[in-house]
């Protein structure tokens, strides 16, 4: 298989749909003090997102798309307004509800990996099927290793791998727990061009198969091949919408 | 701004990031430092108490006693010791009488005893009595029943200031104080040779010369004489007065001793040599586990700067400059940790000085800080944090600048030996195995962390073996001595009597007795091949009711020897040896030297007691005479019972029930386990604090991996539940070798130091079911539950800003 042939087979149970895949924010404000001044990291956003998308979330560092990012998978709560997530919402939710939520409706991809040195790669993607409860879970964590290309990397450690493996086995992680919206933070932060398209291949193939991927990114080029662009300054939402010019093909980016 | 003010602040504000940590380092420094300080001061106390306590009661320098039964006339004594040729180097001269008997007081109270009666006059005392309650005797106390009583007896038998007892024979005293005399500052009894006799169950008398005379019936008489010596000159004096003796009473049986043979001077300072190889193994045992930890703990802290120095080698900045930080950081660690020291130091010493006095209660305690012990430990406190820190600084320097700086998924180096565990794959979900791998990820942090508290863990048995295995030693004697006819009591009397004169007679009339059986205890002792051990010879008849249990050879046709002395005296069973005791002659007993077989071995780990077959004590002559009677009590009778009966009859020195023999030393072993606790309230706190502060850091360095976990979703009590796992792991492997380390330790110290200190006993290593429950208990679940002290972190880690590496 060459470095652009990423097996792109038929999604695990991806527990896919309008409502599991609803990402609904009203007026929502985050604010943070630090000393004597008051950070409005974000100002009265109002976002919804109705069905599986591929949604890139764009902007300058300092703009509040981390912040955006970190309110969406339940690890920030908001100042004020409200965040529902696949119909739940999250702005009430007591700290044992918002795990249940990233446990069984939001995963993460991270900019630098983190995947857990002391595990196999296997073991890394299991582990995402284990925390969500999945029966059968090394054998899932096999066959999503495999979509992505690293079936025979499996017993490797972490350190093992080359970066972009590493972000493979990170998004595989993340398939394994089989839940309906992916978030990724700058995955191609820390990778090469050519591997930084597989990876976008990838989630663009997650997309296509019914879940919402939302891509916190400052790399416009990556925009283009987005379904929908939100685009953030200084809390605010400035654009929102197809990109322009229109959807590009992966193949066409260059950065 | 100064670069030195600079660096100051930059160091001060690293110390204030991780306050708690460097708080748990420096106390952890403190407990090794100041446990070593206070440990090692106890030594200096205890000499300088033991010169001055002697010196105050101008402890004889020589001392000729008598054989047991022998006394001359009052003077005889004293004349031949002024008649020597260097008469004009004795100092002070003083005869005495000093009798057994047994003493009898409020609340049942009944034990041997011994009444000291001492000469008064102008000239300079010996061994003086010290007063510390009620009134000291005077002059108006010569010709009546008054008495001091010795100050321990009293104490540990809650008896008042003044009073009356009650002593062999039905006479009666009235004590009108309480005070101390050199040779019983410890009390080692007249029955053989046993050190460290409890104080309770012995109870001395000091009286005039002429008042013990009268109680004991021996108008007139002496059987003692203590003499002190100008400096130098005492050696001189010994010999010719030995050959003063030898020349005047050839027949006479009798001792000349100096201060060195007093079995409390002897006890008193070999004890501080033993004691201080023991606290030096302890305190060293608690630094190196101190040591182990903070250079772990340090080391870790440092390394987490290792971006920054890449960062600043990458800006050019030369090493010694880069080394600066990190070593300001540990040198003001280790300050805090020394400082913290010498009050830990100081607060151990409270404790440690109160236990002291109470266990060795002497006249004068000096307990004076100790700047040599502080120094000492100081100096190791200081240096272990500095080389802690110096070891990463010099790893990080050597390094080049980008491997240095490098970040997230870059900064991976290997799985150490984590990928022996993938092989074996425990149960359950992927996360199950974390701990594991944990472990053996970093095997060298794995390591030190293991050793630190391993070390806490083997000093903490080693001490609990100690009581253990005396423990189990007396119960050994005691099985032995109990295991036939339990209830007998064994009366010693003053004076050799005939099997058939009256003073049996009157025993064997007694109701509350229902056989009697004549024996002899002779104080022996026994050389072969230029060793000497001393003995307590028993007699016994072939009807005795007790015999001793014979493992190797026979229990007839020469001397049946403890396992322990043999061994001492390298003999096994057949063997000739020289055997020195009391004969028989028309002036009375003498020493004399014989050769005889070693006929067996008994088990009983007192090495003092040695039997003989009445047909071989008939060559000493002493044939048809008894000092020793096994009494066994009539039907329904007590032991106790048959003592007091027996407190009717004058002769009587002591009785003494076969079940109690051992109480004295258990007694003794109670009062040591004061200092143990605190030793192991130490090593517990030592152990968590190094758990702790494992936990701690080991929750900083995983905190990104804790953050995906929770972001995944799993709760936060499950990442606890793999740290509390992690520690289990590392509690377990600490537990097993600081057990077998610790037991390794108390092997190799009962064999040195107290085979030293406490010839007397063959101690039997042992560790008691309940020190590794102990052990277990500290090793494995206080270990394994310390993160849990981390569960509020981990509970308000801010997952986000966790999860972004700054780029």
């Amino acid at each position: 298989m060459s470095n652009f042939d990423i097996a792109l087979a038929v999604p695990v149970d991806a527990r896919a749909g309008a409502e599991g895949t609803r990402i609904d924010l009203d007026d929502v404000c985050r604010y943070f003090v630090v000393g004597d001044t008051t950070v409005k990291a974000l100002d009265r956003v109002n976002l919804h997102v109705d069905d599986a998308a591929f949604v890139v979330v764009l902007g300058a560092s300092g703009s509040g798309k981390t912040t955006l990012l970190n309110l969406i998978g339940a690890l920030d709560a908001a100042t004020s307004g409200t965040v529902r997530l696949a119909g739940t919402e999250l702005t009430t939710a007591s700290r044992a509800q918002r795990t249940r939520i990233r446990r069984h409706t939001v995963s993460f991809i991270f900019q630098s990996f983190n995947l857990f040195p002391g595990l196999t790669a296997a073991e890394n993607v299991q582990f995402g099927a284990d925390v969500a409860g999945r029966r059968d879970a090394d054998a899932v964590a096999r066959d999503v290793l495999e979509q992505v290309g690293l079936g025979a990397r499996g017993d490797h450690f972490a350190h093992q791998l080359s970066g972009g493996e590493q972000q493979r086995v990170a998004i595989a992680r993340a398939l394994a727990t089989g839940n309906p919206i992916l978030l990724a933070d700058e995955p191609t932060g820390e990778l090469d061009f050519r591997t930084g398209v597989q990876i976008l291949e990838l989630l663009r193939a997650q997309a296509e198969s019914g879940k919402t991927v939302l891509v916190v990114t400052h790399n416009r080029e990556i925009s283009r091949v987005a379904d929908r662009v939100i685009e953030l300054s200084s809390g605010h939402i400035v654009a929102d919408g197809p990109p322009v010019g229109g959807r590009a093909a992966i193949d066409d980016l260059r950065w | 701004m100064s670069t030195r003010g600079l660096w100051l602040r930059w160091s001060w504000r690293d110390l204030r990031r991780r306050w708690a940590q460097v708080f748990a380092i420096a106390l952890v420094i403190a407990l090794g430092t100041g446990t070593y300080a206070g440990l090692l001061s106890t030594g200096a106390w205890r000499t300088q108490s033991n010169d001055a306590s002697f010196a105050r009661l101008h402890v004889h320098d020589l001392r000729i006693s008598l054989g047991e039964g022998t006394t001359v006339a009052e003077g005889t004594l004293a004349r031949l010791a002024r008649g020597i040729s260097h008469a004009d180097a004795l100092t002070g001269v003083r005869e005495r009488l000093i009798v057994p008997t047994q003493v009898a007081g409020p609340r049942g109270l009944l034990v041997p005893g011994e009444v000291v009666g001492s000469a008064t006059g102008p000239a300079t005392a010996v061994d003086t009595v010290s007063r510390s309650a009620g009134r000291a005797l005077t002059a108006g106390d010569d010709g009546r029943s008054v008495v001091v009583l010795e100050r321990q007896f009293a104490r540990k038998n809650h008896l008042p200031s003044a009073g009356t007892l009650r002593l062999s024979g039905g006479s009666v005293v009235r004590y009108v104080g309480q005070g101390q005399s050199p040779e019983y500052f410890l009390v080692s009894g007249r029955q053989g040779a046993l050190p460290f006799l409890s104080q309770r169950s012995f109870g001395v008398l000091f009286t005039t010369l002429h008042n013990a005379q009268a109680l004991t019936g021996a108008p007139g008489r002496v059987n003692d004489l203590v003499l002190t010596t100008r400096p130098g000159a005492t050696d001189l004096v010994a010999a010719e007065l030995r050959r003063a003796l030898a020349s005047a009473a050839p027949a006479l049986t009798r001792e000349v001793t100096t201060r060195a043979d007093v079995g409390a001077y002897r006890v008193l300072y070999e004890d501080i040599k033993g004691d201080e190889q023991l606290w030096r193994v302890i305190a060293l045992l608690i630094l190196v586990g101190a040591a182990f930890a903070s250079f772990n703990l340090t080391s870790r802290i440092v390394e987490a700067q290792r971006r920054e120095i890449g960062v600043g080698m990458a800006l050019g900045v030369p090493a010694r400059k880069l080394a600066i930080r990190p070593l300001l950081f540990g040198g003001e660690v280790a300050l805090l940790g020394v400082v913290a020291g010498i009050g830990v130091g100081v607060l151990i010493g409270i404790p440690l000085r109160s236990m002291f006095t109470d266990m060795l209660p002497l006249p004068v305690w000096r307990t004076p800080f100790q700047w040599g012990p502080f120094a000492q430990a100081a100096a190791l406190g200081f240096l272990l944090p500095l080389l802690a820190v110096a070891w990463p600084v010099w790893r990080a320097v050597r390094v080049q600048p980008v491997d240095a700086i490098r970040v997230g998924h870059l900064t991976g180096r290997s799985s150490g030996l984590a990928r022996l565990a993938r092989r074996i794959p425990l149960p359950g979900r992927s996360y199950r195995q974390v701990p594991v791998r944990n472990v053996l990820r970093t095997p060298r942090r794995t390591v030190l962390t293991t050793l630190g508290i391993a070390a806490a863990i083997a000093t903490l048995v080693t001490m609990l073996g100690f009581l253990d295995s005396f423990n189990a030693t007396l119960d050994n004697s005691e099985q032995d001595l109990l295991r036939s006819a339990p209830d007998r009591v064994t009366v010693s009397l003053r004076t050799l009597q005939p099997t058939t004169g009256p003073t049996v007679s009157a025993v064997r009339e007694l109701p509350e007795v229902s056989a009697v059986t004549p024996g002899l205890m002779l104080g022996t002792s026994a050389r072969h091949d230029g060793k000497s051990v001393d003995l307590v010879t028993e007699v016994l008849g072939a009807d005795a009711p007790w015999q001793p249990h014979v493992v190797d050879g026979a229990a007839s046709g020469g001397l049946v020897l403890a396992r322990k002395a043999a061994s001492d005296l390298h003999v096994r069973v057949g063997d000739t040896i020289t055997f020195e005791h009391p004969q028989a002659t028309p002036a009375g007993l003498r020493t004399v030297s014989s050769s005889i077989t070693v006929a067996g071995l008994h088990p009983n780990p007192m090495r003092v007691f040695a039997y003989l077959d009445a047909a071989t004590a008939r060559a000493f002559g002493l044939a048809g005479v008894t000092n020793l009677l096994t009494v066994t009590p009539s039907t329904g009778t007590s032991p106790a019972q048959v003592q007091r009966a027996l407190l009717g009859i004058p002769q009587v020195g002591s009785a003494q029930a076969a079940s109690t023999m051992t109480a004295g030393m258990r007694g003794s072993l109670r009062e040591f386990l004061g200092i143990l606790t605190i030793a192991a309230v130490i090593t517990l706190l030592l152990a968590l604090l190094i758990a702790f502060n494992t936990s701690s850091i080991g929750m900083d360095e995983r905190s990104r991996e804790h953050a995906t976990m929770l972001a995944f979703g799993l709760p936060a009590r499950a990442v606890l539940g793999m740290a509390v796992t992690e520690s289990a792991v590392i509690g377990v492997f600490s537990t097993v070798l600081g057990v077998i380390g610790g037991y390794w330790l108390l092997t190799w110290l009962t064999a040195t130091t107290v085979a030293d200190v406490l010839p007397e006993i063959g101690v039997l290593v042992s560790v008691a079911g309940d020190t590794l429950a102990i052990a277990l208990g500290l090793g494995v679940v206080t270990v394994a539950l310390a993160p849990l002290l981390t569960a509020r972190k981990l509970r308000h880690l801010n997952i986000p800003s966790t999860l972004r590496v700054v780029e």
